[in-house]
Parts: structure tokens; sequence; C-alpha cells
């Protein structure tokens, strides 16, 4: 029976451990925390669909054509219509297996509209969809468990790949409860690691998702896809630890942006866009918003308390509770924040990376969502990712090369942790990622430009010169100390990629190049090799078509 | 402000109060605070004597991932949604749930919520809904965090060898609503690891984060039998 090993257990992982035991597989599920601490429990707003009973007019052809036109022309077609020709299958399988989508009279699942789709096809659960995904996954993943299909290894942290001659044949893991390196051999692996938004410190994601397990498998030979294109959610509220996200769904209910001037109310998205305004993608409701310098809030009081109260009730309790602001008499403020990351690891159609039996699924991958993702479209792709991915490793009929032995790398990297834990230093490498956020904060915008992305470099190639140099607190969880090294890398990966691209396409804008140039209307890969960067334009569609 | 801490360095080892001195922002949140305390500056306790930096877990900071419980001034709570705007007096003490093994400071293992819901076979399987379904109940219970709060506060709830807790009969409900065919057999496990000892302290509701009402999964697990 095959083994497959899975980084990382949100819905993208979890969706690939049940579709990889239905098929026969045995599957190891690591993850330090349970799934219910997944970035994925922060998902909001929905999940993209057409099914035969949606809105008159819909087509699986329309969303496919919003997809990548949100995408602004990065997403490939074939990967993007798989994608979309899924979408009903994917949603009558949430509900088939118990997901408490919200409902009317009948028990239909209901829909909302979200920004930068032609029809309103987007499926939720209140305002917590991605919670209520979890809740229903990690109840079919337990089914498997009790079979003995699928082993969850929690405290387990990636530490690297088992990679000989391209080829990936299991990884190390470095188990905190046992305090641990160890070498878990598998005949696929695949990474489902989510984003890198504390990477950028204050975002709306998770504390735990870093980039780590990119960075590394980039410094290992894994090629990286477009990771300038970083999307800012337009609204979120700012707190003393993270932004709030206010999900999309508050738009999609009819939520409205605007700024305050001369004593009235100026809603500057209908005026310059239309009625439908407040829902252009993302990334054009950010640059407005930047470019406005603040002072900007979402009403949705005039839509009242009986549907705020029935339809996006986690909004209203996280603005009192972490705002102060009762939603149904004033307006909230907002401001773009980090959000989502449509770069990552680059694969192929069937989800494998450049090595071979090595998978990224879910956000890590960079795959479907080109320069822009349209909201409702990240659930989507990490169940089908995830499926793919599954699907890919159970049809290979080929009997999966004899693992090597990788005893003395294991050796030697237990041998580098020991050492790291015998100082005495009080130095926090959190000090570094603090550091490190605040430049990507400051030189990783929603507008870039030349002078100020070289300065981005400078600071990273400082911080890569000391990382290695110092010895950090033993007293911190180990993996924050072996991780530091590759979120840097990946850091410096990122504005690289970043420099490159000299244009302005969907969240990556330039003002020193502030047209679209058909000529880069190619992903951009990045390889890393022995400390130096290269980074070049698939023009041969290599990796998404 | 004064932060008393219930630390432990590693799985079995003595427990010890460390004091700190928080002078940091008055708005913050517990978790802010241990943030704050952790990487503001070198760590030092109250008596500015160097020591080492507190462990515990944390993702989402908004109240709804549950990997932030503990007991804040006697309280199970989330750090991430306790405001020291709320807390009565100069000091804090915090100390990592009890009925939990400490893996370090105030990081615990849980996993035998997971484990007692996998041992039940808890799962909905496929979706076959009863004729009466309470759909926003449904909704409200499948918010769970499984942050074991409410087995913290539970006077029955001791190491989850037997009795299992809101946390499961929240699941139980869930199931059984939302797959007639399963009803029957998740009632005897429910009856077995939780309706036979709870003694209907409803503390599990008053700390719930996600305030799910689990009397009303307990009254229509019970109406379920009829």
């Amino acid at each position: 029976m095959k083994h497959v090993l899975i980084i990382g257990s949100g819905i993208s992982g979890m969706a690939c451990a049940v579709r990889c035991a239905e098929r026969g597989l045995r599957v190891t599920l690591a993850s330090p925390f349970p799934s219910e601490r997944s970035q994925s429990v922060m998902a909001a707003g929905g999940i993209n669909a057409v099914l035969p009973e949606g809105e008159p007019g819909d087509s699986v052809s329309s969303h496919v054509e919003d997809t990548l036109k949100g995408g602004c022309g990065l997403g490939g077609e074939r990967a993007v219509t798989g994608l979309c020709e899924h979408g009903g299958e994917i949603l009558r399988y949430l509900e088939g297996i118990g997901t408490v989508f919200s409902v009317d009279g009948h028990g239909r699942p209901l829909r909302r509209a979200f920004g930068g789709q032609s029809h309103k096809r987007t499926y939720y659960c209140g305002a917590s969809t991605g919670k209520q995904i979890v809740s229903a996954l990690v109840m079919e993943a337990r089914r498997f468990e009790a079979a003995g299909l699928i082993e969850r290894r929690l405290w387990c942290c990636f530490h690297s790949a088992l990679i000989e001659d391209g080829v990936c044949h299991g990884a190390m893991l470095f188990d905190e409860a046992r305090g641990g390196l160890e070498a878990v051999y598998a005949d696929a692996v695949v990474i489902a690691t989510g984003g890198q938004n504390a990477m950028f410190g204050k975002t709306t994601g998770s504390t735990q998702c870093d980039g780590y397990a990119a960075g590394k498998l980039f410094m290992q030979g894994a090629e990286l896809k477009n990771l300038e294109f970083i999307q800012y959610h337009p609204t979120t509220l700012e707190t003393p630890q993270k932004r709030m996200l206010i999900s999309e769904a508050a738009r999609g209910e009819g939520g409205r942006l605007f700024t305050r001037a001369d004593g009235r109310n100026i809603y500057f998205m209908e005026e310059k866009y239309g009625p439908g305004g407040n829902l252009m993608t993302r990334d054009v409701v950010s640059r407005e918003i930047d470019a406005l310098g603040g002072n900007v809030f979402l009403d949705i009081s005039f839509l009242g308390k009986d549907a705020i109260d029935e339809r996006l009730p986690e909004v209203r309790d996280l603005c009192a509770k972490y705002g102060g602001i009762d939603v149904t008499r004033e307006p909230i403020p907002v401001e773009p924040s980090v959000h989502f990351f449509m770069g990552g690891l680059a694969v192929r159609l069937n989800h494998e990376t450049n090595i071979r039996n090595l998978f990224a699924v879910g956000e890590c991958a960079s795959m479907y969502h080109g320069a822009n993702r349209l909201g409702g479209n990240s659930l989507l792709a990490a169940i089908y990712s995830g499926n793919v991915a599954a699907d890919e490793i159970a049809s290979r009929k080929e009997e999966a090369p004899a693992h090597p032995d990788f005893s003395g790398v294991l050796e030697h990297e237990k041998a580098r942790l020991a050492e790291s834990r015998d100082t005495q230093s009080q130095f926090p490498v959190m000090y570094i990622r603090d550091m490190l956020a605040e430049t990507m904060q400051k030189r990783l915008g929603i507008v870039r430009d030349e002078a100020n992305l070289m300065k981005g470099v400078d600071d990273i190639d400082y911080y890569l010169s000391i990382a290695g140099r110092l010895n950090y607190d033993p007293n911190v969880m180990p993996y924050f100390n072996y991780s530091l090294t590759a979120i840097l890398t990946l850091a410096r990966a990122t504005v690289t990629c970043a420099l490159s691209r000299r244009e302005s396409r969907g969240a990556h804008w330039r003002s020193d190049f502030p047209e679209t140039d058909e000529a880069q209307r190619s992903a951009t890969i990045i390889k890393y090799d022995g400390g130096k960067y290269s980074v070049r334009l698939d023009e041969e569609r290599a990796y998404e078509s | 402000m004064k932060v008393r801490i219930l630390r432990q360095q590693f799985p079995g080892s003595a427990p010890y109060w460390e004091t700190f001195e928080y002078d940091g922002p008055e708005d913050n949140s517990v978790a802010g605070v241990l943030d704050y305390l952790n990487y503001h500056d070198d760590i030092v306790d109250a008596d500015g004597k160097r020591t080492t930096r507190i462990g515990w877990e944390c993702s989402c900071l908004q109240g709804i991932c549950g990997a932030c419980a503990m007991v804040i001034d006697g309280q199970p709570a989330l750090a991430c949604e306790t405001f020291l705007r709320d807390i009565q007096g100069k000091e804090i003490t915090i100390r990592p749930l009890q009925k939990f093994p400490v893996i370090h400071d105030l990081v615990v293992d849980r996993s035998s919520i997971h484990e007692n819901l996998k041992q039940a076979d808890v799962c909905i399987g496929e979706y076959r809904p009863s004729a009466d379904a309470d759909h926003a109940h449904q909704y409200a219970a499948a918010k769970c965090l499984k942050c074991g709060l409410c087995l913290e506060v539970c006077p029955n709830y001791v190491n989850g060898e037997t009795f299992f807790g809101a946390a499961f009969a929240n699941d139980c409900y869930l199931v059984a609503s939302r797959n007639r065919a399963e009803d029957r057999r998740i009632r005897t496990v429910y009856a077995e690891h939780f309706a036979k000892t709870c003694s209907k302290s409803l503390s599990c509701m008053e700390v719930c984060p996600m305030k799910i009402p689990t009397l009303a999964s307990m009254a229509k697990l019970n109406r379920m039998k009829r």
C-alpha cells in the first residue's frame, strides 16, 4: 500500500488525506496543531460553485472567464477550467459530508454576490464558511483515522524534504512533544502549509503560516512562482495584535464603502465604478482605498439588525469584541491588509512540483489565481487541489523507487539542532522576524517602486548575513530557530520577483511601471542555487497549461 | 501591572510560579500581554532577573481557533479575547488548563478530545438529515473549537477516560441530527460517555467562546429517543 505524507492539516491537507484514504492509500497527516487551529477556519465569506439551480444565466464558462479576468491573464486556462468544472461536485461533496451551509426554507444552500464575479455563485455558511468546512472534514478524516488509513501526527513541524536526484522520498519532521528529529519515508509528500502571512507580521492570517516549508523547499531545489502577487484584502479592522478580516460577505450583502470629506460621506467606489463598485476585485478596491490614504469606512448598518444577525453574525461579533463597534448603528473603519498569497510553490496541473513525488496544494501552491484571486475561489481551490494531488498519486502505476538511506543526513541535522540548543544566548529569533515583517510591510505595499524594493533587498540581505552567525535563545521552540534562514530566503525571493516584474498587473502595482505590458503576460518563476536567485518568465507555460 | 504565571519547563517537571511586571498598552488582550512580555525586550521577572520565554499557543488571535485557551484569574478563557480592561485589580494570574497534560508552560496536550471522538467513532459519514433538523443549532454546534475550556470548568470531567464532556456531546448531536441512520448508535455512545455522568452544572455553556448551547444539544438528543 502506498504511503503518502501530508504536511499541514488545514482544508487542503485534509481534503487530500481523505481522498487518498478513499483511494486506499495510507496517509500520515502531520501538523504541529489540530485542524481546528489552522488558518482555514478563518476563511469567512464562501465558496464558489456553479450549480444547475444557481443564478439563471450563470455557467462554468462564466466562472472560468471571471477567474481568468480577475487573475489578469496569468491564470492558466486549463487549470482554471478544471477548477471551475469541479465546483458543483465539490459543493455537493461538502454537503454530503455534513457541512452546515446556510440554507433557504427548502434546505437548499444560499448564495451571495462576491467581488469580480458576473453572477451570484458564492455559497456560504454565515460568515464562517471555512470553520464549518473544517468541522465537516475533521469528522470525515476521523472516519478514516478510526479505520487505520489516516494517522495524525500532532506536534510535528516540517524540517526538510528527503530529496535525492530530483526525487522526493519523504521528509524530516521535528516532533515538538518528543523533542526529536526523525525521517519519515513516503512514496509521495504533499505540502499543504498555507501562505506566508507571518512573514508580514500583522495580517488577517494565522501566526502559524510563515512560509517556512516553501522557503526550505526552494533552498532544496523546488521552483517558486508568482511570489510578487500578494493580495491585500481591502476591508480589515486594525487592532493591537492583528488585522481583523471584515469578510467580503459584508459587501456581498450590500455593504458600502465611503470616505468623509467636508462633512459628507463620499461613496468613492460607486462614484467611480457605478452601482457594483463596492464589489470590484480586491486588488482594485485596495488600491482605491490606499490612494485615499485612510479615513475609509464600511457601512452595513442600513441592512438592519435582523439581516446582520442572520447573515453576518461573525462580522457583528468581531467588530464589537475587538473594535467596540456596533455595526447595526455605526460604520466600520477599514484599511487594506495582506491577506492571501497568489504565489508559492510552482506546480504542474497535477500539483506536482519540479521535484518528482513532491506535491503542493492549497495556498502554498501557486495555481489558478494568477495576479489576483477572486473571493470564494480559495476554499474551492483548497479542496480541488487536494483532490487532484490525491488522484494523481493514487493513479500512478509505477513502483516508487526504493528509498535511499538518509540516516547520515538525519544525524548531521540532529547534530546541528543540538548545537543550536547548546548556547546561553538570549537573542530571540523573533526580533529578526519582527524586523523582516517591518521590511516586508514597508517595501512590498500595495504600490511599489524599484528604489523601495532595492531597500528591501538590502535589508533582507543584511538579515540573511547575520542569521547564520547568531546564537539563538534555546528556550523557544526549536522550530523558530531552525526556520529563520528559509523564511528570510523566501522573503528575498519575493522581493526579487517584485523587482523583476517591471509592469503593473493585478496585485502587483509599480508606480514606476504603471502600465500593463502584454510581453510580460507569463508567470514569474524563481530558482535558487547556492545563494543565487534566477528569475525567468514561464513563457512556455510549463506550469499551468 | 503584575502578571503571575504558573510555569513548567517540560512534561512531568515541577511547576512553579513566576511574576512579571507588565508596562505595555492598557488596551491589550492577555495574548498581547504574553507577546509583550516575551518580545518587547529581554525577558526578566518582576525582580529584574533574567528568565526564559513564556511558552503559549496561538494561531488566529481572534477567538476562532481555540489555541490560546488557559485559566486567567481562575476563569477558563481564551487569552486573545480576554482584555485587560475587564480584569479587576492590579494583578493577573495565568495558569495552563489543568485537565490536560502540560507540554511546556501554558501549552497543554488536548489530543484526548480528538482521541475520544475517534474512539467512539463520532462521524457524520453521509448527510441524511432528520425531518425536524434545527439548522441554527447545527451551525452553532459545528463551531466547536475543541479548545477544552468546557472540560476545564466541568465538575464531572476528570481526565477524559470515561466521561468525555460537552465537546463530545455537541459533536454527538451534530452527527445524530445530520445522519439519521447514525442516531441510535450515537445515542448509545452519548449515554455511555456523557449523559449518565453529566450533573448539569452547565458551567460549560458559560465559558464556551462560541456560546454553544450544549443544553439544547442534550435536550435534542434526549428527544430523539422517542
